[in-house]
């Protein structure tokens, strides 16, 4: 009798909460023919020249029109609004021709005018546009339109790959900016949800057209859905509610692979890689011991020499990367120096240099020759798997030659205020993520006076002599105009850090892509935004 | 009976995973590099993790480890909400509303900052087993405030009850009157808030692992282990993955038959 | 609430991390975010704190960091989504876990095995919890944390109900031929409800620590996912508005548990 009712009790308040809490957690409808991602975090700005990070950059490349497209395949930029550009012999005059009768979202016509006060404003010091420092000298560069199809552009000092730097700056109407709401790229700002979605109208003024002479871009919208739980992102991608997701960690690769072979890429290396570095500054609070082990070539080059990269590719990211040893991934197939001659994989070697070096084995531990023990951490962020697994293969592989490592994960701001502000870390292993090709986007990782320069941030002069000639190296190649001397100086570049190990590279991640099989025309590439580059060609099949 | 059967076996599970560890042949940080995430074989009994790590051993050692760090925390957490909310019961209504405010304060403060700061505080090569008793430690001491309340309204209701008035009036002093009458009645609070403790802790300090507290690699971290159940590509390849939280309910209901029984004796 | 604004600011300002930005490992926007971070780095502390309660003085909780618009206008819209998340989850929570601690307790064999849903329950973190429901397409944030607080509360319960079924006037009671109904009503719900108020902080307090994970996995836009980007971007004035919402939330908790008691005392 008793038990009857518990029973009766219990299935009662099981069903009310089941069914009044089923419906939870859907997301909004699709609406026909619009494209749907996610991007992980709210865009902080949709005012193009005021990008600053990730997600807002995606944004301005969906929405923006550009004079100059970088085609994402050949890593070379294309007229965009420009019908054709011309730079002069010096580098240092840029000459694009518009396209005849363009117009905005809006409708109003896009002259001259309207690129060099969109130019202007970018050049302005007070509009703080990050992309402005490409220029080198923002304030000295001088735009003149001649004609209302012309625009000149006359710079200070000769900018390498400076067309690339027109695929950032998108062209708003004059005096009215206006974050995105008109537009000459495919899309316009349509609809924003603080921390739901982003929502995307098709401009139906937009310059292109197919080759059957259709308006461009085919689909009729965009909703960027802000999502950034993976476990989601998956369930909705499976379920057909998302069409894409760009980066895929690899063990949801693998999940993916197995249950849709064909929604899922591995398009090789990417141009990111991952790398641990020792902290080599003189003014880091490390004891002065610690601080010599770091500074010696042969120290870091055994660390090097002892890390079994095939077993990080094949454990930590189940296949889905390729060993690296330098800064160029293979994937940048133009600046990849491939005479490279580094330290290859070898225990017994690592040994022999650490003993060179002056230390030496007690039991099964590592002794520097003042007799401490060869201990330290490796500082990393918290939330990255692969890594986190790499960490720990590290850790084993370091023991064999007596090392003891301890694994610290951090979150990004505690990680970053001691790399960048305190100094206060032994070795870090952490990834840099590289979107554009040409090398002389790393010229603030390389130089030795630049805060960015990792393993000793804002020397006043170089600390050592090969830091020294990576400086000399590296201006060579951002100031010579000849392909031949440019790739030589970095290829010297590449060459010297393989020597040195002030960074040991350890992988290049493969770019890990899932596509919907509805959608058209994708043409998946190495380079940001991988997937939806040639956006306005990308359409998806009606459902059946 | 029932309570010395259910700590006959919670014992049992102690001795083999001890023996686990003692015994096997790989150590818990052992990486069998070839048999990553392999299936139960009979070199690995319940497979291996995804670095190809022995779960037996490491379960066994996150057991002994959890177990010990989270019982402990749970009963220091425990026994500072029931001095704080026992002392606030019996205090004058300033002292009381003072303690109270207190543990308000406590419940609203973001601590996830005072650990971040705890941890630019230790060294970066303090050793897994040092960070794992520190992390215990800092459980404990932030745990309490929410029991505390609780634990104070339990113990005024007892203070108005007939019998703890007869008590003073035969001359109990408060202290013995705590020990005797109001402890005992305390009992359906606190043993629940202990137990669910327990599970809470283990869970917390994989969480902090995030903040570079917490158990750091390779000490297997029962919490870490437990976290693995929310990454569906890993549920996907071994079912043995679900072998820490079938030993958790396990040892949680141990636990409860073990300290709930004393009611009724 | 004045303790709990300075105690947040204290802690924000001087956790690891509140003067860096994440971008700074970024080639490209490095500059950019360093220019940001020495604007923050000239105020002082105690600058910090006037202007913050200068702002408070005109309802003014200052500009979130990370976002850059007003906190009001940032914290507004998620406190309803929230409010109703929680009230919705606590609701459920100790429906299910009354429901199943009366008979429960009432048991005496095999209790164990009746609780053993429950201690399943408490042993499974939030986030895999969350994420089995994202698997089974089933469920959503108000299941989740209604399972969490049922799982906490029906240990209380089924230890505070134990006793009262053989207490002497539930035996006498069932010697007279009570319905079951009555019984409860009359005698067990009534016996354990000083316990049962003493509780509601506790579940109040569990409820929103879950809210974050939940929020977090779910997607849901309210103020716990709120909370836990202005964690990961050190956004003091969202994170000081979140503190002061939470003592605010635990404060009303703890005067309507002790309000009922005193009423309970009275009657």
């Amino acid at each position: 009798m008793r038990s009857y009712s518990a029973v009766r009790y219990l299935s009662v308040a099981v069903l009310i909460v089941l069914t009044t809490t089923v419906a939870m957690g859907q997301t909004v409808a699709r609406r026909p023919g619009e494209l749907v991602w996610a991007i992980p975090y709210d865009p902080k700005t949709f005012d193009p020249a005021k990008v600053d990070e990730a997600a807002s950059e995606q944004v301005r490349y969906l929405t923006g029109g550009v004079l100059l497209r970088v085609n994402r395949q050949t890593q070379r930029a294309e007229p965009y609004l420009a019908e054709s550009y011309t730079i002069s012999a010096d580098g240092k005059v840029v000459t694009f021709k518009l396209r005849n009768g363009l117009r905005f979202s809006d409708g109003s016509a896009l002259t001259s005018v309207d690129v060099a006060w969109s130019l202007r404003r970018v050049l302005a010091p007070e509009t703080q546009a990050p992309v402005a420092q490409e220029f080198l000298v923002p304030n000295a560069v001088t735009v003149a339109t001649p004609d209302r199809l012309t625009v000149v552009v006359r710079l200070a000092k000769r900018v390498v790959g400076v067309d690339h730097v027109f695929d950032e700056i998108a062209i708003e109407p004059a005096n009215r900016s206006s974050t995105g709401r008109v537009t000459a790229g495919p899309f316009v700002m349509a609809e924003y949800k603080r921390g739901q979605y982003v929502r995307l109208a098709r401009n139906p003024n937009y310059w292109r057209h197919d080759g059957t002479g259709a308006q461009l871009p085919y689909a009729s919208g965009i909703r960027l859905d802000i999502q950034n739980n993976h476990e989601q992102e998956i369930a909705l991608f499976q379920r057909g509610e998302y069409d894409l997701i760009e980066g895929l960690s690899p063990e949801y690769f693998n999940v993916l692979a197995h249950k849709t072979p064909q929604s899922v890429r591995d398009l090789g290396a990417s141009l990111n890689t991952e790398q641990l570095w020792f902290n080599e500054a003189n003014a880091a609070p490390l004891p002065e011991f610690e601080k010599a082990w770091f500074q010696n070539r042969g120290f870091r080059v055994a660390v090097s020499q002892a890390i079994h990269r095939m077993d990080l590719v094949r454990i930590a990211y189940s296949g889905h990367a390729t060993p690296a040893f330098t800064f160029i991934s293979p994937a940048n197939t133009v600046w990849h120096n491939r005479t490279l001659k580094y330290p290859h994989e070898s225990v017994s070697e690592a040994r022999q240099l650490l003993a060179a070096a002056g230390f030496h084995m007690s039991g099964a531990f590592l002794y520097d020759s003042g007799g401490h023990a060869v201990k330290f951490s490796i500082v990393t962020n918290a939330g990255n798997a692969a890594r986190a697994r790499m960490a720990s293969l590290i850790q084993q592989d370091l023991s064999q030659i007596g090392i003891q490592v301890t694994i610290v994960t951090l979150d990004f701001p505690a990680l970053i205020e001691r790399l960048m502000h305190k100094q206060d870390y032994e070795a870090c292993l952490l990834g840099l993520s590289n979107v554009e090709p040409d090398p002389n986007a790393m010229m603030n990782l390389w130089l030795s006076s630049s805060p960015n320069h990792q393993w000793n941030p804002s020397e006043k002069t170089p600390a050592t002599a090969w830091e020294a000639e990576i400086d000399k190296q590296m201006t060579l190649q951002a100031t010579s105009a000849v392909y031949r001397v440019r790739k030589q100086a970095v290829d010297r570049v590449q060459q010297i850090v393989a020597d040195e190990q002030p960074f040991i590279y350890l992988v290049y991640p493969n770019a890990l892509d899932a596509i919907s099989q509805r959608l058209v025309g994708v043409s998946p590439a190495v380079l940001s935004p991988g997937l939806v580059w040639n956006v306005d060609s990308i359409r998806r099949k009606a459902q059946r | 009976m029932r309570r010395r059967v259910a700590a006959g076996i919670l014992l049992a599970l102690i001795v083999v995973s001890l023996l686990a560890v003692w015994t096997s042949k790989y150590g818990y940080a052992y990486q069998d590099r070839e048999m990553a995430m392999v299936p139960a074989t009979a070199q690995h009994w319940t497979g291996t993790d995804e670095l190809g790590r022995d779960r037996t051993v490491r379960v066994a050692a996150a057991l002994l480890i959890g177990l010990g760090g989270a019982a402990a925390a749970a009963a220091i957490t425990t026994a500072i909400a029931a001095v704080v909310g026992l002392l606030a019961a019996f205090s004058p209504a300033p002292v009381a509303g003072v303690l109270m405010f207190v543990s308000d304060v406590f419940l609203s403060l973001p601590w996830l900052f005072l650990l971040m700061m705890a941890r630019s505080l230790l060294p970066l090569t303090a050793s897994p087993m040092q960070m794992a008793v520190i992390t215990f430690l800092v459980l404990a001491a932030l745990g309490w405030p929410a029991c505390a309340r609780a634990i104070y309204s339990g113990a005024r209701t007892l203070r108005s009850a007939e019998w703890v008035i007869q008590g003073y009036a035969s001359g109990l002093r408060t202290r013995q009157l705590v020990r005797l009458h109001i402890v005992p009645h305390l009992r359906p609070l606190l043993l629940p808030q202990f137990l669910i403790c327990v599970p809470a802790f283990i869970v917390a300090e994989a969480n902090l692992g995030a903040l570079g507290l917490g158990i750091g690699e390779p000490v297997p971290s029962w919490g870490s282990m437990l976290m693995e159940l929310d990454n569906s590509a890993l549920l996907a390849q071994s079912h043995w993955v679900y072998l820490p939280i079938i030993l958790l309910v396990v040892v949680l209901l141990l636990l409860e038959s073990f300290t709930s029984e004393e009611t009724h004796a | 609430m004045l303790c709990v604004a300075a105690g947040t600011i204290l802690l924000v300002r001087f956790a690891p991390g509140f003067f860096a930005d994440e971008r700074e490992m970024d080639a490209k926007y490095a500059a950019t975010a360093r220019n940001e971070m020495q604007a923050a780095g000239t105020q002082t502390l105690s600058e910090i704190a006037v202007r913050e309660v200068k702002g408070w003085v005109h309802g003014d909780f200052g500009e979130s960091r990370q976002y850059e618009v007003p906190v009001t206008e940032l914290i507004a819209p998620r406190i309803q989504v929230s409010a109703w998340l929680l009230l919705r989850g606590i609701f459920y929570g100790w429906l299910l876990a009354l429901c199943a601690a009366l008979p429960v307790s009432a048991v005496r064999k095999g209790g164990a095995l009746w609780g053993l849903p429950f201690t399943l329950l408490l042993a499974m973190p939030t986030a895999a919890l969350a994420t089995a429901c994202i698997l089974a397409e089933m469920g959503g944030p108000v299941l989740v944390l209604a399972l969490l607080i049922a799982a906490r509360e029906f240990k209380f319960l089924r230890s505070a109900l134990r006793g009262t079924w053989s207490s002497p006037h539930m035996l006498q009671g069932r010697a007279q031929g009570l319905p079951l109904q009555a019984l409860i009503r009359v005698h067990i719900l009534p016996g354990v409800a000083p316990q049962l108020y003493a509780l509601a902080t506790l579940s109040v307090v569990t409820a929103l620590g879950a809210l974050v994970p939940i929020e977090v996995i779910f997607n849901v836009p309210g103020v716990g996912q709120l909370a836990w980007a202005a964690v990961m971007n050190r956004d003091l004035p969202v994170l000081v508005a979140v503190s002061l919402l939470m003592a605010f939330a635990i404060g009303v908790a703890g005067m309507l548990s002790g309000q009922k008691q005193t009423l309970e005392a009275a009657a």
